[in-house]
């Protein structure tokens, strides 16, 4: 899962997103409201970590734009403002989580994927289709009940394509799910990690659609 | 007030003051009163003596009877005697009065008090009619009781209504301090100006001043500690997440890597203290260090002689401008050394924070008329025009500058200093480079006219 953050403190922005790659996320840094609502813009990132406090445009501002855009993707706000009217105003403004400075990257993590789980109308914590089951909190994924073990990418690009079972992802989004900015995007890559899940998940696991793109097998 | 001294009250003194003059004037009304009554008395008792005696001249008196006037204490005394001093007739035969005075109007003393005698020739005779002088001062007083009797009786209804007059009148001075009362560190509301008399008007137009410069003070004050809250919390944050990577590092490397951070962090949130601490230092009206005359130019020596180090690891070059025949030149200022170090530190350190390696930094001491120029150039991106208000509030960073550590507090202190020396501080293009226009930061002293001290 691609994570934007935008947080004017760069080390604080730096910690939260070396912990969160830790986790598993792929994590984008922005520092200011601009560079964010630009970022937004691109719309590859599938939840938003903002902060209010941002320089040049401010957060709360940021958030309602987003959501007069109908931009539905979900928002953690990130903050040291912690007065319940402060909170009251993110949430009204459309954020779907308020977390106050300082906090555990535990609690972060889990809330972010409880925020994606939500977004993508799951209420269990573990995506199943057919006969895989992923469990985000864990990153774990098992083949009719065996643990089966996946390299990060390998991970990210399965939790994309079950993200919407049945729905077609092309090579540039599965190349968007997989890599930040500042990744190099290996060539082939793609193609080299669909092949690994193939080979762990088995042959009929995904599918290919000639000139569209890959999708998981329904069950 | 101290406890021990009784308390003064404004009622208590006026109404003192009142009945005091009120005695007064009633004492000297009945003086006056007496004395201008005894006047009349006597002009008027002294005709009477004389009229009767011209009647009596003329009448038969054959007889040592009683005449006319009713014999008591205060009657009329007459009495004749032929040519030869013999007693012809005597009103009242137990009264002697000295009978060879001379004729017309005398005052003699007996044994019975002071007596009015009229003395007058008829015929042959000495006719003498005499009134002891007991009646006319009884009569005058009683005239100077009946004038003052009236006020007397007044004089207590009067003592009380005044008493609650003032009473009424003081009411809007307690409902005053009733008012003030109530206002506490959090209520600080103007006092109501309206209805009030316009002795108290000016009073609580006054304390409405107070409490206006009070309730700034405290919001200034509130304001300062919740930014510093805020501010703290920042660097807090980072620590707190920097530790959380430290504990989750999964090797030794990593575990290094995240520790350094940690440390960095530190370093930040300890400097923003300390920062904080510089600034509620100078904040005017806490320092109560006098100010005295300083030489700006050895101060200048003295701080850029303590940044050579960090200069030299950063790779700037950092010097005061001008040659050096100027610079060893005195430039006293009226101030406090030890803030006008901390004044130049925080400008250097900005200056040097900016610039980068390869550039330089100039500090220049200079007189200009009346004035003592202190001014830190430096080879950054300089602060365009539009933020040159703004730069000075505290923790505002300019834009563009998030990846510069820094607290957003050093031109607030530089801001406070200037402020209480008097001084003024402009921004300006500084030095030029590649990274941009560079700041010029000036600030301009009043100079001393005497020579500073060495």
């Amino acid at each position: 899962m691609r994570l934007l953050l935008a947080e004017d403190d760069p080390m604080i922005g730096a910690s939260v997103a070396r912990g969160l790659r830790q986790d598993g996320f792929i994590v984008d840094r922005v520092e200011d409201g601009h560079a964010a609502e630009l970022a937004l813009r691109e719309n590859v990132h599938d939840l938003l970590l903002l902060d209010l406090g941002l320089p040049r445009r401010d957060g709360l501002a940021v958030l309602t734009a987003m959501r007069r855009r109908g931009d539905a993707r979900p928002v953690l706000i990130l903050t040291a403002r912690d007065a319940v009217a402060d909170r009251v105003a993110g949430l009204d403004a459309g954020a779907d989580d308020y977390l106050v400075k300082p906090f555990e990257l535990d609690e972060l993590a889990a809330r972010i994927r409880a925020l994606l789980r939500r977004h993508a109308g799951r209420a269990e914590p573990v995506i199943t289709c057919g006969r895989i089951e992923l469990r985000p909190a864990a990153r774990e994924v098992r083949v009719a009940g065996a643990p089966v073990a996946l390299s990060a990418r390998e991970y990210a690009l399965l939790e994309a394509l079950l993200a919407r079972p049945g729905a077609i992802l092309s090579r540039a989004q599965l190349e968007e799910k997989l890599y930040g900015w500042n990744d190099e995007v290996e060539s082939n890559a793609v193609d080299v990690h669909l092949h690994g899940l193939r080979r762990k998940l088995g042959a009929d696991a995904i599918r290919n659609v000639r000139g569209v793109g890959w999708m998981i097998a329904p069950a | 007030m101290t406890t021990a001294a009784p308390t003064r009250s404004i009622r208590r003194e006026l109404v003192g003051w009142l009945t005091l003059g009120l005695v007064v004037a009633i004492v000297a009304a009945a003086v006056a009163t007496y004395l201008r009554a005894r006047d009349e008395a006597n002009a008027l008792f002294d005709y009477q003596l004389a009229q009767m005696a011209s009647s009596i001249t003329g009448m038969p008196l054959t007889a040592r009877g009683p005449l006319g006037a009713t014999p008591g204490a205060d009657a009329l005394v007459v009495e004749i005697w032929n040519r030869d001093g013999v007693e012809v007739y005597r009103s009242q035969p137990q009264r002697r009065l000295p009978q060879q005075g001379p004729i017309g109007f005398r005052t003699v003393a007996t044994e019975s008090g002071e007596w009015r005698v009229f003395a007058t020739l008829a015929g042959d005779q000495v006719v003498q009619v005499a009134q002891p002088m007991k009646v006319r001062r009884e009569l005058a007083a009683s005239m100077a009781l009946s004038t003052i009797l009236p006020l007397l009786a007044v004089a207590p209804f009067l003592v009380v209504v005044v008493w609650f007059g003032i009473a009424r009148g003081m009411a809007p001075l307690e409902r005053l301090a009733a008012a003030v009362g109530r206002r506490s560190p959090r209520t600080l509301e103007p006092l109501p100006e309206s209805g009030l008399p316009r002795e108290v008007q000016p009073l609580v137009r006054a304390l409405n001043g107070l409490l206006a410069r009070l309730d700034g003070a405290l919001d200034a004050q509130r304001a300062f500690i919740a930014d510093a809250a805020h501010e703290l919390r920042t660097p807090l944050t980072a620590v707190h997440l920097q530790a959380q990577l430290a504990e989750r590092a999964g090797s030794d490397a990593e575990r290094a890597a995240a520790l350094a951070e940690l440390r960095a962090g530190l370093d930040r949130a300890t400097r923003l203290v300390g920062q904080l601490l510089t600034l509620a230092r100078e904040e005017p009206g806490v320092t109560d260090r006098p100010l005295a005359p300083v030489d700006l130019a050895a101060v200048a020596r003295s701080v850029i002689a303590d940044h050579v180090a960090l200069a030299a690891a950063r790779g700037v070059d950092l010097g005061l401008a001008g040659p050096e025949a100027d610079s060893a030149k005195a430039a006293p200022v009226h101030g406090d050394a030890a803030s006008l170090r901390t004044l130049l530190s925080n400008l250097i350190d900005n200056a040097l924070r900016y610039t980068p390696a390869g550039g330089r930094v100039d500090v220049a001491v200079a007189r200009e008329g009346d004035a003592v120029l202190l001014s830190v150039r430096d080879a950054g991106p300089g602060i365009p025009p539009a933020e040159h208000a703004r730069v000075f509030d505290r923790f505002y960073r300019a834009p563009g500058t998030a990846d510069v550590p820094g607290s957003g507090l050093g031109l607030a202190i530089v801001k406070s200093i200037v402020e209480r020396h008097g001084a003024e501080v402009t921004l300006g293009p500084g030095l030029g480079g590649p990274a941009g226009p560079g700041l010029a930061v000036t600030v301009r002293f009043p100079a001393v006219a005497a020579p500073a001290t060495p």
